[in-house]
């Protein structure tokens, strides 16, 4: 970590302000790394800091640094691999084998047991607990007794997490998913030892997890802006390079990149306008990160002028998604092809047929649909990239389908899906979607299925829910296939019509290398090379 | 002197009742829920831990009822429980010394600069020096307050790498020059043009004539004379400028990530985060009552009469 000193202020300054007392100078002591050892600072946003708790966690490069979950998805396979299960077998997708590597230990020494994953797992699922990772179990057996709709939980404990013995576990689904291995590679389903339940509080501050690194120092309290990580020399894994490493935080990532120019963090995530100015300033040191995320207009199928599905063509031939990804966002985005890219495993394919710039079609189409009538209002929730994209959308709209009156809205986030959830949403909305894990089983599940908080258009389709339950069933191959058909049909269907993947870079010093992204798009810190 | 203070403090907690239920009804009339900003745009939460969280926060209660409750526990020393799970004490605690220092160092800067260019320009009145004054300050007070803020951050933080751009970390006074002297032009013009004004009557008045005629030096007439009676006016002005740099800190922190209060409550207005906002805003509603209070006690120290007045 280098902090440039700066080369005349100190002097001046000092005797400017000589009026120094001893609370204003207090706290103001750095603890350096002793002499020798590797470290480097990395900026991260104050939402990855905010809960350390697997059922709390966002799923963070610090989270994955802090916890090692039961597999990890392979980033050039796109495949789920084996981290700290030894092996997860299951023969009809239902009921599950979990067999879990000997000899790994938790940064106090205690041993990682298929009790450690039960202890975990119950208490995220448990709803007084109001964790907010709770949702991803709702698949576990039994789930409904820790959440019942009314009253006090009948159970505190997952039916569906047996522990068999220390190193096996038992996991009963309430209906097939043969996705579960990508499912279990989040941090929300790491482990957590005995001694976290003496003080959850105090854990959610200074975890004690089972990753290649551990907290050092006091860990999370108001007002952190920086956590340190020390290596885990009993880390069964892979070992990390660095000895150290700071995490500070930032408000947003246009914040931390500041900090990056002035050379006080090595490596940090770029996101929006300061893309163009990285990929100067950086260079090769600034590295692609394809989001596994999806961003969309989406159509309010519960407007009548949205029924004939015509009219939904005719608005995605509209757009052009091209000129919108290399003049807006600088070709720091994929224009859609289909749902995902191709970097979630799935994703890449063409399955979105209305996703082609076609002016004239898009006349042809709305014409044939009787034209349209009335004012056009278009949604997204506040952020300045999104309004900027809104307009763009709005000119192409009013240009390629002559409607005249388009107006723009934005709301808070906070505020717009509890609208579009009531159907008060009175036209397309502008929306960004995430992959819950990576597979495009999780994207399409999220966007498509019924019941969904995040299915936002009220698309509802029997083909779909048939071709998804099976591919939930179906072996991880198969499983695959019959995922992007499903995707097909919902994009035929086009509830939404997806606009682009976007895509962020990590900008990182010279003294660093080995920089790739993390799920969330943070840096893996335990494969970063020092010097 | 005594009972005047007194009658003053107490009159501080109606206003401060006052407040803190103007923030809370603020807060709770922002557009959306904050329990779903606490999710995020990208996350589900269950119905069951929807309904955990309201329960824990009160947010299943009526206004009243809520505001009733976080006052009652305010009573008691409790400053409630922000949405993020962390205590609204501790938020404080840790804010209240990065705010303190930053206040200081740009108040500092405010009556350092301030008065000596409103002196600077009331002595040589019509010369180019007063003009470059005037022109100054009209500019500063023209140019939006962040622009300054980013402009600053970029140019004498990243290009030249001067001073630290952003964070706590090089201690004081160096992390706070930056964000100190962007606060500093927040009241700078005003602390300069009222100096220069107050220069100028008390240059032409009576008694400054009497004194200059009875042979005392310049520099005695402007100190004892001048400076004595003309800085009356910029005491005031500078005490409530405390209290808007307070308000600044907001915004300053948030450019400047500086974990300060005014930092807590940017981070918290966009998440609904009720408890922060009220107990970060009414402590500095609190420290702005105070500083008043010691404008007020100053002024019987400066002039005697009213001193006399107020007893």
């Amino acid at each position: 970590m280098s902090v440039r000193r700066p080369r005349w202020a100190g002097a001046v300054v000092a005797t400017a302000l000589a009026v120094t007392t001893a609370a204003c100078s207090a706290g103001a002591g750095k603890a350096a790394a002793p002499a020798g050892e590797k470290s480097f600072a990395v900026g991260v946003t104050t939402y990855f800091l905010s809960h350390f708790t697997p059922g709390k966690s966002v799923g963070s490069n610090i989270d994955y640094a802090l916890f090692t979950p039961l597999t990890t998805v392979d980033a050039s396979s796109g495949k789920a691999v084996n981290a700290l299960a030894d092996s997860i077998e299951t023969a009809d997708n239902v009921t599950w084998t979990i067999r879990i590597k000997q000899g790994w230990t938790f940064h106090n020494g205690e041993q990682v047991t298929a009790q450690s994953f039960a202890d975990s797992w119950n208490a995220t699922a448990y709803g007084p607990n109001a964790m907010t990772n709770n949702y991803l179990f709702t698949g576990f057996k039994g789930y409904t007794d820790l959440n019942p709709a009314k009253g006090e939980p009948s159970a505190k404990t997952l039916s569906g997490v047996e522990v068999v013995d220390p190193a096996t576990l038992r996991v009963t689904l309430t209906k097939p998913l043969s996705l579960l291995p990508y499912m279990l590679a989040q941090t929300p389903f790491s482990p957590m030892p005995k001694a976290a339940f003496t003080d959850l509080d105090a854990f959610d501050r200074k975890p004690i997890g089972n990753g290649p690194y551990q907290i050092d120092g006091q860990g999370l309290s108001a007002g952190t802006t920086k956590v340190t990580l020390r290596r885990f020399d009993a880390y069964q894994g892979q070992q990390g390079d660095a000895a150290t490493i700071e995490a500070k935080s930032y408000q947003d990532e246009a914040a931390a990149y500041r900090d990056l120019q002035a050379g006080n963090v090595d490596v940090t995530l770029v996101t929006g306008n300061n893309l163009t100015d990285a990929a100067a300033r950086f260079k090769d040191r600034l590295v692609q990160v394809p989001f596994p995320a999806v961003m969309y207009l989406g159509f309010p199928l519960w407007d009548e002028r949205f029924s004939d599905v015509r009219v939904r063509q005719a608005f995605s031939h509209a757009v052009d998604r091209d000129t919108i990804v290399k003049s807006l966002l600088r070709g720091f985005g994929q224009p859609a092809k289909g749902l995902a890219g191709a970097g979630v495993p799935g994703g890449g394919a063409a399955d979105c047929t209305a996703c082609t710039y076609d002016p004239a079609k898009a006349k042809a189409l709305l014409a044939e649909a009787g034209g349209w009538k009335g004012p056009l209002k278009l949604w997204t929730f506040q952020d300045p990239l999104n309004t900027v994209l809104l307009e763009a959308i709005g000119n192409q709209l009013r240009a390629n389908l002559g409607i005249d009156a388009v107006t723009t809205q934005a709301q808070p986030v906070d505020q717009l899906y509890p609208n579009l959830g009531a159907k008060k949403i009175d036209g397309p909305v502008l929306l960004y979607m995430g992959a819950g894990y990576p597979h495009l089983y999780a994207l399409t599940d999220q966007l498509f299925t019924k019941g969904n908080a995040t299915n936002v258009t009220g698309y509802d389709d029997p083909d779909f829910v048939k071709l998804l339950d099976r591919a939930a069933s179906a072996p991880q191959e198969e499983a695959l296939g019959l995922t992007r058909q499903a995707a097909k049909v919902a994009l035929d269907g086009l509830p939404l019509t997806p606009l682009f993947q976007p895509v962020g870079g990590l900008a990182h010093t010279a003294r660093i290398s080995g920089v790739r992204p993390e799920f969330l798009g943070g840096v893996v810190l335990a494969s970063v090379k020092v010097g | 002197m005594g009972r005047y203070a007194l009658r003053r403090l107490f009159m501080a907690v109606p206003v401060l009742l006052g407040t803190t239920f103007i923030i809370y009804l603020a807060v709770y009339a922002l557009p959306g829920d904050p329990i779903q900003a606490l999710a995020g745009p990208n996350r589900v939460l269950t119905p069951s831990v929807e309904q955990a969280l309201r329960e824990q926060h009160n947010l299943d209660e009526p206004l009243l009822v809520q505001y009733g409750l976080y006052l009652a526990g305010l009573l008691t020393g409790d400053m409630g429980m922000s949405l993020t799970g962390r205590p609204v004490s501790e938020v404080v605690a840790a804010g209240w010394p990065v705010t303190f220092q930053l206040g200081v160092t740009a108040w500092l800067f405010m009556a350092a600069i301030g008065v000596l260019l409103g002196t600077f320009a009331g002595m040589r009145r019509g010369k180019l020096a007063d003009a470059a004054v005037l022109g100054g300050t009209t500019v500063i007070m023209g140019v939006p307050f962040f622009v300054v803020a980013y402009v600053a951050q970029i140019v004498l933080g990243v290009n030249l790498g001067w001073l630290p751009v952003s964070g706590t970390e090089a201690g004081w006074p160096l992390a706070y020059v930056l964000p100190g002297l962007v606060l500093a032009l927040y009241g700078l013009p005003q602390v300069a043009r009222l100096t220069r004004t107050s220069v100028l009557d008390n240059l032409g008045a009576d008694h400054v004539g009497t004194a200059t005629a009875k042979g005392l030096t310049r520099r005695a007439v402007m100190v004892r004379h001048v400076l004595r009676n003309s800085l009356i006016p910029v005491v005031s002005l500078l005490g409530v400028s405390l209290g808007y740099l307070l308000s600044g800190t907001v915004l300053i922190e948030g450019i400047f990530n500086l974990p300060g209060l005014g930092y807590q409550i940017f981070t918290a207005i966009p998440q609904h985060d009720g408890p922060v906002v009220v107990g970060v805003g009414t402590l500095l509603v609190l420290v702005f009552l105070l500083v008043n209070l010691m404008v007020d006690l100053l002024y019987g120290i400066l002039d005697p009469r009213i001193r006399l007045d107020l007893d």
